[in-house]
């Protein structure tokens, strides 16, 4: 069963970072064309635009539920039926949505905010309707996925305990319950309620590409489909902090359970993910103003268990430990740092206040790359290195150094034309022929594409060094018990 | 102003996390048993200044959204703002022609758009971001600002509207 288990989570895993170092590829060119070193049509580049957004968001996130999948595993019995039907239809929708993008020329942008798909597209119809069908065949797999996650941690543990709340009412249970458990269960639960909330969209927007005169209201759906989007994207930070709760405890030799202090942090956590996505309207003066403001409460907030409970929690971990900083435990804490820093962009930017002066510019995509490119993707990686316990350490810490180095100057870049008023999603900054602002984005895009370059070639390290050092690596120390 | 003190703050958090990563890090070389008692020790004050701090700044900074901004002045001007496909329609109400309004008096911005979502963003002259709001089709959104000095501002769209989004630009006369 264990080989059985370990080839799906494999075919997820090898998935999640192919895709990944195919999106890469595709970011970087589109930071070429920014700042005109490659050209490109506007159409090619927003159909670029378009796939990279969709494309990276759907492999980290596939490869998160992948992470908490497997670990799930270890204590539960998980469908594998299910996975690698998930899987097919990952796959497949992966497919057409590349071809309808890259081939037909479906440019939305990830969000396709309505009614654009459907308002003069520089597309053929079938582009649209390809890719809001691949889109939901991708929700399925992933609505399936995380069902299943829930029903094996209910039938484990009994659906009460899941989310700790025995803990929370100051109990003392007589069976401990896993970190891991807590954890999965959140990221399921939020993963399936955004899921859902995109499911609901997509559909609207097939019903409107079948119907064309059917009339929808485009702030309802940008509220639902930022629901999706950005819950799905969170997600995968927790699924990273999963894996860290429970990879890393065999590494510093402590236990990492739960008590009522984790039990409350997490299901805050659980609340701030589905409100926060409010801060995306901020702009929209129309949006009832009590939401603007709950998205700044559930922004602010989240940053309070994320840092009290999570980071301190790595930090409580490794200090004074012993720990050897082998790749994994590196990546890990380097991670949780990418993340708290990602976080630190993201908060600022979701102050009412001063998102009226980046909304919408590079300071976004500064911040959220922050947190995947060396925050989650790091975690993800110290994941990949254990589950393949790979033996060749210094080619992958050479290789993370690398990842290091190209992936904070990349961000730095995108930080600096956020701060100069860039806005982002722009095939090209020539039209901004005031303030200096052309000659700003294409210079800041260039160095930003020459700094992913260089994150690009130790994450493609990171891979041969998985592939050259696989199943020789010797169990990390003993494994402490992760339920006391 | 305030996207160079957003800046700051960020960089200094950010110094701070690296920082405070490095000591942590370099400390775990060694063991102690029980010896990372002291994270949580700092914990505890940790989130308490944490929480004061995000409580102070969240009131803080929500008496200044641009929701409610001069919103008991009257508009010296109103300026009509329609996006459409990739241009924008500007009229101020009563004066037809390029928009030129005064400096120094409340002028508001009645967004909205005939098509898609566009985002309008004002821009001064030296490429400094003033404000800006969405153009949803269906809804209006009201934008009030006040302009400090005379000069030519800028336009450009903020949410991307298809393929020609990156040449939607205009500009207003402010006098």
């Amino acid at each position: 069963m264990e080989k059985s288990i370990r080839k799906a989570t494999i075919a997820w895993l090898l998935t999640a970072f192919l895709v990944f170092l195919v999106m890469v590829t595709l970011g970087i060119t589109m930071r070429l064309a920014q700042g005109a070193q490659v050209s490109l049509s506007p159409t090619t580049f927003y159909a670029i635009m378009t796939m990279h957004g969709l494309g990276m968001a759907g492999a980290l996130f596939s490869g998160g539920l992948a992470v908490i999948w497997y670990i799930t595993s270890h204590s539960c019995k998980v469908s594998l039926g299910v996975s690698w039907a998930a899987w097919g239809l990952f796959v497949v929708g992966a497919v057409v949505l590349l071809a309808a993008t890259l081939l037909g020329g479906f440019g939305p942008g990830w969000y396709a905010l309505y009614p654009l798909p459907f308002v003069r597209p520089a597309w053929p119809s079938w582009a649209t309707g390809a890719s809001i069908i691949a889109l939901i065949l991708m929700g399925v797999a992933w609505l399936i996925f995380q069902l299943d996650i829930l029903r094996a941690l209910a039938a484990k543990w009994g659906a009460k305990r899941l989310l700790a709340w025995e803990y929370i009412a100051g109990k003392t249970p007589e069976e401990p319950l896993p970190a891991q458990v807590l954890i999965a269960a959140m990221c399921a639960i939020a993963g399936t309620l955004g899921t859902l909330s995109g499911a609901a969209t997509l559909i609207l927007y097939l019903l409107k590409w079948l119907s064309p005169s059917v009339e929808l209201d485009p702030l309802l759906l940008k509220n639902t489909m930022f629901m999706f989007g950005h819950t799905i994207v969170n997600v995968c930070i927790y699924c990273g902090l999963c894996a860290i709760y429970y990879v890393l405890p065999r590494f510093t030799g402590r236990p990492w359970g739960v008590n009522r202090v984790t039990a409350i942090a997490w299901n805050a956590t659980l609340m701030f993910v589905l409100f926060a996505y409010f801060h995306h309207l901020y702009m929209d003066f129309a949006q009832v103003k009590a939401l603007h403001i709950i998205g700044q409460l559930a922004s602010y907030g989240s940053a309070l268990p994320a840092t009290a409970v999570s980071i301190f929690g790595i930090g409580s971990q490794v200090y004074k430990s012993g720990v050897k900083w082998s790749f994994t435990p590196l990546a890990f804490a380097l991670g949780a740092i990418g993340w708290a820093v990602g976080g630190v962009g993201a908060v600022v930017d979701s102050t009412i206040m001063v998102n009226t002066y980046f909304h919408n510019t590079l300071w976004v995509p500064g911040h959220f790359h922050t947190y995947f490119l060396v925050g989650y993707v790091l975690m993800f990686m110290g994941f990949l290195h254990d589950f393949f316990k790979s033996s060749a350490e210094r080619f992958a810490v050479g290789s993370l150094v690398t990842m290091l180095l190209g992936g904070y100057g990349f961000l730095l870049m995108f930080y600096l034309g956020g701060m100069s008023g860039l806005p982002r999603r722009v095939s090209s900054y020539a039209a901004a022929s005031f303030g200096g602002l052309a000659e700003k984005g294409a210079t800041l895009a260039t160095l930003g594409a020459a700094f992913a370059i260089v994150f690009l070639l130790g994450a493609i390290g990171f891979g041969f060094s998985v592939v050259k050092g696989r199943g020789a690596a010797p169990e990390a120390g003993a494994s402490p018990d992760p339920a006391s | 102003m305030i996207v160079q003190i957003a800046g700051l703050i960020t960089l200094i958090l950010s110094l701070t996390i690296f920082a405070v990563a490095f000591f942590v890090m370099r400390g775990a070389r060694e063991r102690v048993p029980d010896g990372n008692k002291v994270v949580y020790k700092v914990r505890k004050y940790y989130a308490m200044v944490l929480a004061l701090v995000l409580l102070g700044t969240f009131s803080t900074t929500l008496l200044y959204t641009p929701y409610k901004a001069l919103a008991d002045t009257t508009p010296a001007a109103v300026v009509k703002v329609t996006g459409h496909m990739w241009r924008w329609e500007m009229e101020r109400e009563g004066a037809p022609g390029p928009v030129v309004v005064p400096q120094g008096a409340t002028i508001e911005f009645a967004v909205t758009t005939s098509d898609v979502t566009h985002g309008f963003g004002v821009y001064d002259d030296d490429g400094h971001i003033l404000a800006q709001t969405q153009a949803m089709p269906g809804y209006t959104n009201r934008l009030r600002m006040v302009f400090d000095k005379p000069g030519t501002y800028h336009v450009l769209c903020m949410e991307f509207c298809g393929i020609m989004h990156q040449n939607m630009v205009a500009s207003l006369t402010v006098e």
